[in-house]
């Protein structure tokens, strides 16, 4: 069963097409990422799966139900809005949040300690929110999206205001949820996060989706026709193979550029007849490149 | 309805730990403590010695010189703090020049009442003339002592003519009145006084008054705690948890709370005041209890309407355009509760208690100016009031549903209406 399912959602602000007929599966226990440009409309469907906002036309379903308000029990949501209660102290909107999203008695505080311990901020139980400082804030309002232990996180550019360190703590507790069984989807437009973060990827440019797949096929389908290689010997033949395009050399190292539809399987098996290969890579783009590509091309589309 | 009560507990706390709130609490009480006693110092026997009203007498009747006399010095002899003196005394001096005279000493203020009593004053269709210059207000009660003095010398005079005993008289006049109001039992009559009767006017003005000020407090309370929901941006987390409506009855309930606490406070603390200076108000339990029923569905209307109000503003600023129609209905009754008092069941009160917004305060009003009402009314109004409640509230969902999240423009009032007709 899908955790989230969008089937053709369409969503319209006066005369802007936020959301335009998208349709996305998330499997469970995996980290999904919605990727794109800023205004792509990533908020404005993670918004309408919250039904904060009503889509125009097409369905949501959630945990297999049409009701989100039935599962909101088992939704952690991080709106790209923060905001808590700043005349409060941290444990006691930890706690506040905890009962409205269903805890109560011993469950309730055992999650409230176990939570400011997780995101570091026990010594700052007592304190005023105000009091904190915005990677603090961050981190509290990460901790009450959890505080529900739930089975489906929505996090709205988790990692925005955060430094290298904090980031790397909220990876890990993503990637620990991950691994115990719950489905996350974060929206950002940092690639590099998503690269190290999400098993799958939407990929969203002016509220179309121009990609949704999972990571590892994505790379190796779009798998360069670009070979990194160290070689030892006379290399003077590779530029005449008639698999062979281009080829750049820096020593021992070479970059090869390679015809058309080549299986780079074959130049490994020319060059291993009459060479010596110390190392033989074919070339993955980054996300950030296929980001860039995809984007770059889908704007020239359109215009 | 756990999410509902956790959200009515949280504003609740938040509210009443406020110094808004708890100054709220204070204030009313110690503005009306400063009245009254300011009234006090105001009021004359508490007052020092004050300086001599110099007074000037033409008497033309020329008979009244010694009676006039000794009703001075009987005043004087009463009222220390107030003496009457003797400017000038003249007799039959019916003169151009002496008026003249006597109206300059008035403007030059060596003379503060001039009196002329006409030559046939006596007779029955002369005049007593009393003449001032720019009278001051601290001045208005000393003149109609003046004025009753010479009332008092003249009528005097007249019994002495008619050779009546002035004695006989008084005691012919006395005829000691007693008011009573008789209780529900036996022995429980009660001799009224003033006070009383003023206080039969005041209670139920009183009444009232409480239920503006806690309806409008609360409503005070219910707006900018949307609107700093909305601006701190805590709206979007409680709606990953709630829905929009029980996000809208907790604060509504929440609020009512702390209007509730606040008017009790207030209340009890009146009525203990009230019996420990032995002023008796006789409030029943049905008509606490008629008062917590109007209270609540008074405020629930208030707060939905005022909470779809905030919803669609955002800043404190912008919800004052706002709030001053919805205000201005409120003061309805405040202003027309003398006549409603007077007539609890004239045309005017009963029209007034099927307007729902006014219904509230002026049901308190006629239910504790003490007069029969038609239970049947009671409940009629009670009815329409919780139904209207009930749409009221049905409305400010959906406009609260668009408006929370509406930042940085204010919803027009055709969108608000299309989120009505919205389903």
């Amino acid at each position: 069963m899908d955790a989230v399912l969008l089937n053709s959602l369409q969503k319209s602000f006066g005369e802007v097409r936020a959301v335009n007929n998208l349709s996305v599966a998330v499997h469970q226990a995996s980290v999904y990422g919605f990727l794109g440009p800023n205004g792509a409309g990533k908020t404005t469907t993670l918004r309408m799966i919250m039904n904060i906002i009503r889509p125009d036309s097409g369905q949501i379903r959630i945990f297999g139900g049409s009701s989100v308000e039935q599962a909101k029990a088992r939704i952690g949501y991080m709106p790209e809005e923060r905001g808590l209660y700043r005349k409060m102290t941290v444990a006691k909107v930890l706690a506040f949040f905890g009962a409205i999203k269903g805890l109560t008695g011993n469950e309730l505080s055992g999650r409230v300690s176990h939570w400011l311990r997780r995101v570091e901020l026990m010594d700052w139980a007592s304190k005023k929110v105000e009091e904190l400082s915005r990677g603090m804030h961050q981190k509290l309002q990460f901790a009450v999206t959890a505080i529900n232990e739930p089975d489906l996180l929505i996090l709205d550019e988790p990692f925005a205001g955060l430094d290298p360190l904090n980031t790397d703590l909220l990876k890990a507790i993503m990637l620990e949820m991950r691994n115990d069984g719950k489905t996350i989807i974060f929206s950002t437009h940092v690639m590099h996060e998503a690269e190290k973060l999400c098993d799958s990827i939407l990929l969203i440019n002016k509220g179309r989706a121009i990609l949704d797949d999972s990571l590892s096929h994505i790379k190796s389908q779009r798998s360069s026709n670009v070979v990194s290689a160290e070689l030892e010997g006379d290399t003077d033949f590779i530029e005449k193979l008639p698999e062979v395009k281009a080829v750049e050399s820096d020593g021992h190292n070479f970059e090869i550029t390679l015809a058309g539809n080549v299986d780079t399987q074959q130049l490994l098996k020319a060059l291993v007849e009459r060479l010596r290969v110390q190392r033989f890579e074919v070339k993955v783009p980054s996300l950030h490149e296929i980001f860039v590509d995809l984007v770059g091309a889908s704007n020239a589309e359109d215009s | 309805m756990q999410k509902i009560l956790k959200i009515a507990q949280r504003e609740y706390i938040e509210t009443v730990k406020t110094k808004a709130f708890l100054l709220g609490i204070v204030m009313l009480p110690l503005i009306i403590v400063v009245i009254i006693v300011v009234m006090k110092r105001m009021s004359p026997d508490k007052t020092g010695p004050q300086p001599p009203v110099k007074v000037a007498v033409n008497d033309l009747s020329g008979l009244l010189a010694d009676e006039i006399k000794t009703s001075f010095d009987s005043h004087n002899q009463k009222n220390p703090n107030r003496q009457i003196q003797f400017h000038k005394l003249e007799i039959q001096q019916n003169s151009d020049a002496v008026e003249e005279r006597a109206r300059n000493n008035l403007r030059q203020g060596q003379v503060d009442v001039y009196v002329v009593l006409d030559r046939d004053v006596l007779d029955g269709s002369g005049k007593i003339h009393l003449y001032t210059y720019k009278q001051k207000a601290s001045s208005i009660d000393i003149l109609s002592t003046i004025e009753y003095i010479f009332y008092k010398t003249v009528v005097n005079q007249r019994y002495k003519m008619q050779n009546l005993s002035q004695e006989l008289l008084e005691k012919l006049r006395n005829v000691p009145i007693e008011r009573v109001e008789i209780g529900y039992a036996e022995g429980q009559d009660r001799v009224q006084n003033k006070t009383d009767t003023v206080l039969k006017m005041m209670v139920p003005f009183f009444f009232m008054y409480l239920m503006f000020l806690g309806i409008i407090s609360s409503g005070q309370h219910m707006i900018s705690s949307v609107i700093e929901e909305k601006s701190s941006r805590v709206i979007e987390v409680l709606l990953s948890a709630v829905s929009p409506f029980e996000l809208m009855a907790g604060k509504i309930l929440g609020l009512a709370g702390t209007g509730f606490t606040l008017v009790s406070l207030w209340a009890g603390a009146a009525f203990f005041t009230a019996s420990s200076q032995g002023l008796n108000i006789d409030v029943t339990a049905e008509l606490v209890f008629y008062f917590a029923i109007y209270y609540i569905l008074g405020f629930l209307l208030i707060s939905s309407v005022l909470a779809a109000a905030g919803s669609v503003c955002n800043t404190i600023k912008e919800t004052q355009s706002l709030m001053m129609p919805i205000m201005m209905v409120f003061i309805i009754p405040l202003v027309s509760w003398f006549k409603v008092v007077q007539d609890p069941n004239g045309t005017l009160s009963r029209v007034f208690s099927f307007i729902p917004p006014l219904t509230p305060m002026v049901m308190i009003l006629r239910l504790s100016s003490g007069s029969e009402i038609w239970i049947i009314e009671i409940i009629a109004s009670i009815i329409l009031l919780a139904v209207t409640v009930l749409v009221a509230m049905w409305g400010a969902a959906k406009v609260f549903r668009a408006g929370i999240l509406m930042y940085g423009k204010r919803l027009s009032v055709r969108e608000v209406c299309r989120c009505l007709l919205q389903s």
